[in-house]
């Protein structure tokens, strides 16, 4: 068997405010995320919004640089994880952000479920907040299997045509 | 086709100044170089680069957030460069002998040609008696045009022994 099979893939023909891969099957044993998305809002870098099953519930601890100085911080209890980022409107023209989450045994009922992400939202400027990088350990507090996943853009924004979403089930031996 | 195919491994039985994947095929979504690394320049650490299809001038930014030993810092000062500072690190002659620095490369959606093309790294050595480092970089290359060729510079010689993957990753 292939340790790795496409379970979805999409690039976006148009403007959409949200991606979501539903009905996740649970024969896999690990779940990888590639996104390669930009945002239409009106500043440099902006957060998209990761959920999985549409539930609340979840933690993080991230480390972040958008400065000279990186960052680390936590956060418990929202209804979703808000750290990685994305290029927006007033970045490199064309220029689109990388976005990896890796999801093991997301479908066991005995775990919660712990998911790495990095993200680099790229632009050519050394302006402070005008590029971020995220290394971030994601945590949903829930027994629950993963059966959907949801990437949302910022507020009101939009991904933007030619952003591109791949989700891979990952099998072991 | 398995989803996760190797393209193409690199291994140097003698010491060379770069490493070069070329005719690389547009059959993939994603591009991933997994690499294990070390300088001959005489330091703890060496500073490679990436080159995407032979083209230096001044396409190139780079941006990383790192741990030097102990003393976290990041890094924005590179706009319009010939070429990208992407893994940030690898180790240097001055490391601990047959210490290599590994690196994972991630070039997403590289044969897109209505995209620029961004990079991003995560490379590492925990050396036990010089400096130590692990870095997170991005990259990017403002250029659409598809990605043929990816050049890795040591900007000094790789070390024989360092070893370097290529992997392609499909999309259906």
């Amino acid at each position: 068997m292939a340790a790795f099979t496409v379970i979805d893939h999409e690039e976006l023909t148009g403007s959409v405010a949200s991606w979501t891969s539903t009905t996740i099957p649970s024969s896999y044993d690990h779940l990888l995320l590639e996104v390669s998305a930009r945002q239409d809002g009106s500043y440099h870098a902006v957060n998209c919004y990761f959920t999985v099953n549409g539930a609340v519930d979840y933690g993080n601890t991230n480390l972040t640089a958008s400065t000279s100085t990186p960052a680390s911080a936590r956060a418990a209890g929202y209804d979703y994880i808000d750290v990685m980022h994305t290029p927006a409107a007033s970045a490199t023209a064309d220029t689109f952000g990388a976005i990896s989450v890796w999801i093991p045994n997301y479908a066991n009922t005995a775990n919660f479920k712990p998911m790495i992400m990095r993200a680099a939202s790229e632009n050519a400027s050394t302006t402070n907040a005008q590029w971020n990088l995220a290394l971030v350990a994601g945590l949903w507090n829930s027994t629950a299997a993963i059966t959907s996943i949801t990437l949302d853009a910022y507020g009101s924004d939009n991904f933007v045509q030619y952003s591109t979403f791949t989700l891979y089930g990952v099998t072991g031996a | 086709m398995a989803v996760i195919e190797a393209i193409a491994t690199t291994y140097l039985e003698a010491d060379a100044a770069s490493v070069t994947f070329s005719g690389i095929p547009t059959t993939y979504e994603h591009l991933q170089i997994r690499m294990s690394s070390r300088n001959t320049l005489a330091s703890t650490t060496g500073n490679p680069t990436l080159e995407f299809n032979g083209t230096a001038g001044t396409a190139y930014s780079s941006h990383s957030m790192n741990a030097f030993n102990t003393t976290p810092d990041s890094d924005s000062s590179e706009t319009g460069d010939a070429s990208m500072l992407t893994p940030k690190q690898t180790t240097g002659a001055t490391a601990d002998a047959a210490d290599f620095a590994s690196a994972i490369i991630d070039i997403l959606d590289y044969r897109n040609a209505n995209k620029n093309t961004t990079v991003m790294a995560i490379s590492g050595s925990g050396i036990t008696t010089a400096v130590p480092f692990v870095s997170f970089a991005s990259g990017l290359f403002d250029d659409k045009t598809v990605i043929t060729s990816i050049k890795l510079d040591s900007n000094g010689s790789w070390m024989r022994g360092s070893e370097f993957t290529l992997f392609g990753l499909a999309s259906s």
